[in-house]
């Protein structure tokens, strides 16, 4: 009977988003009537796969932060504070300098190995000890961020002529969004949420402690290696197609969190949805308010998301 | 049947057990004793698998416990930390639903037979009025209660408790005691308890492990055990017997 109530609601929410993201798509600096709108290639090759990779990256940043907050057992973490969307937005920029962008997962593969090389440096220092204190862990990833950002300005020094589409991938936009992009991230973003789905439950018994998860009957080490695995891989995919975008993965589970409780199975589904709605708001906001230049829109999850945070900080300041 | 085969370990180079070789018959209720730092928690993560040992093995009817895989051990052993962890939200009703775990395939909801043993689990422990608390409100002892309902919801053949009884006070020390008594004589449950106390020992445990520098100093029936001068080997105290009851005092 619970079960179907959350069922039921998760169909509403998602019918919610559908109907938003299509009010969303009629907004913009060409407007168009409802018959005009799908004849027209502005909206079908420039907005409409704009609109969806936007709603794929919002979800899968959501997802992965909810499930770094549990596996590092700290509601402060995700993608971005960690330094790991910094670091596939090296490999990002390692394939622009090496002209990898012609192949269809180029810039995709080397995003992932640089978040990978992240993630396990982070992993590391987070294994020593039973638990990691919140401050070691935001400063570790904001040393990782300084360092990546240290060495992709190198690379641009060095490489003038590239300059410009390398600051796009450190700044996040969703611009230059093409059906392409939609085609490359979507699998790797369902896949991932679909396996994060799977482990909801481990994902719950790894916040009481790692040793406890154990005697309850989970296989910490490999749930965290897979978990680890797969939303790197979403992270990189993401910030392959548009950058670094900061704050949705640490928001959006956390308000999710503080309404419906601490129970994974019933924070990643709502993430999915409510990540892609914020996203998607965001992204229409950064391109309708100056249209018809566009402000970015990592600048604009950080400026939503980063006041909303310290008030939800102050509010809750016992932590989980 | 639980059986150490010359078990040890060590922490950096601090040895903590050496060459244990020992068993846990089935249905026995042991109390495994000893100073602080003697190895009494390393010896219960060990047998939990918790931990990989230096050297030996510890064998679960006749399998390396190492080779089960967690979901088959918790099905077979329920371990109780000494210290709870307290930093999450999770109800005490849905703190002993995570005991179902491993009866649960992943994507699977949990039954209304699960539903039923965590409430009976709860009454049991006197713990079911506390089930929408969250850890931060309540006490040591309550937490520790449901920690030891959450154990008996795995429903496994052998508990592993350390120190279950230090946070409570005296009549719910024995009421715990008495419901762990009344497990392991009903349901034939093996039972291991780390406990300090020497006149709960004496009272509810039938067998002892007395651990003394690493090694075993005795082990066996509880009653002729807990000699005073065993006691006063191992814990380094004068011990003097009146009546029923162990007096201690320090060795001057």
């Amino acid at each position: 009977m619970k079960r179907k109530t959350h069922i039921l609601q998760y169909f509403l929410f998602s019918a919610l988003l559908l109907a938003i993201m299509l009010g969303c798509s009629m907004l913009g600096a060409v407007r168009f009537g409802w018959q005009e709108m799908w004849q027209s290639p502005i909206f079908l090759n420039l907005r409409l796969p704009r609109i969806v990779l936007s709603v794929l990256v919002g979800a899968a940043l959501s997802v992965c932060g909810a499930a770094y907050q549990s596996i590092f057992r700290n509601p402060l973490t995700d993608p971005y504070v960690l330094g790991i969307s910094s670091g596939a937005s090296l490999g990002a920029a390692i394939a622009i300098l090496l002209g990898l962008e012609a192949y269809l997962l180029g810039i995709g593969a080397c995003a992932l190995a640089t978040g990978l090389l992240t993630i396990v440096v982070i992993y590391r220092i987070a294994s020593i000890g039973n638990r990691m204190h919140t401050t070691t862990l935001l400063l570790t990833g904001v040393c990782l961020t300084f360092l990546i950002s240290a060495i992709i300005s190198f690379l641009m020094v060095l490489n003038h002529d590239k300059m410009d589409s390398i600051i796009f991938w450190t700044m996040g936009s969703f611009a230059s969004a093409t059906w392409r992009d939609v085609v490359i991230v979507a699998p790797v973003v369902l896949v991932g949420i679909g396996v994060v789905l799977y482990y909801c439950r481990d994902l719950n018994l790894l916040l009481v402690g790692s040793e406890t998860a154990k005697s309850l009957g989970v296989e910490v080490e490999r749930v965290k290696k897979v978990l680890l695995l797969v939303t790197t891989l979403m992270v990189a995919f993401c910030v392959s197609t548009c950058g670094v975008i900061g704050f949705v993965g640490l928001v959006v589970p956390h308000c999710i969190r503080l309404i419906c409780g601490p129970d994974n199975r019933r924070i990643i589904p709502y993430s999915i949805i409510f990540g892609g709605l914020f996203l998607l708001l965001c992204d229409t906001l950064a391109r309708t308010v100056l249209r018809p230049a566009e402000l970015p829109v990592g600048s604009l999850t950080a400026l939503v998301g980063a006041p909303l945070f310290i008030y939800l900080l102050y509010r809750n300041k016992k932590g989980y | 049947m639980i059986t150490l085969r010359d078990l040890s370990c060590s922490y950096g180079d601090r040895i903590v057990l050496s060459h244990l070789d020992t068993q846990f018959e089935e249905g026995g209720f042991y109390a495994i004793m000893g100073a602080n730092g003697c190895g009494k928690t390393t010896l219960l993560r060990l047998v939990a698998g918790l931990l990989a040992p230096q050297q030996g093995t510890v064998l679960l009817d006749g399998t390396n416990v190492l080779q089960f895989s967690a979901r088959q051990l918790a099905q077979r052993m329920a371990f109780v930390r000494q210290h709870p962890q307290t930093d999450f939200e999770f109800s005490a009703f849905e703190t002993v639903l995570m005991g179902r775990n491993p009866y649960q395939h992943h994507l699977q909801n949990e039954s209304e037979a699960d539903w039923q043993i965590v409430e009976q689990c709860m009454k049991h422990t006197n713990t079911w009025h506390l089930r929408f608390a969250k850890p931060n409100e309540m006490s040591g002892g309550e937490l520790q209660r449901v920690m030891i309902a959450r154990a008996l919801a795995q429903q496994t053949p052998i508990l592993l408790l350390d120190e279950p009884v230090s946070n409570l006070d005296i009549s719910h020390q024995f009421e715990i005691l008495d419901l762990l008594r009344q497990i392991n004589r009903e349901q034939h449950k093996t039972v291991l308890l780390v406990i300090h106390d020497l006149n709960m020992a004496w009272q509810y445990c039938d067998r002892l492990l007395l651990l003394h520098q690493g090694g075993i100093q005795y082990q066996g029936p509880t009653h002729e055990g807990l000699t005073l001068d065993n006691i006063s080997t191992v814990f380094g105290v004068t011990a003097n017997l009146q009546g029923d009851t162990i007096c201690l005092s320090p060795r001057h």
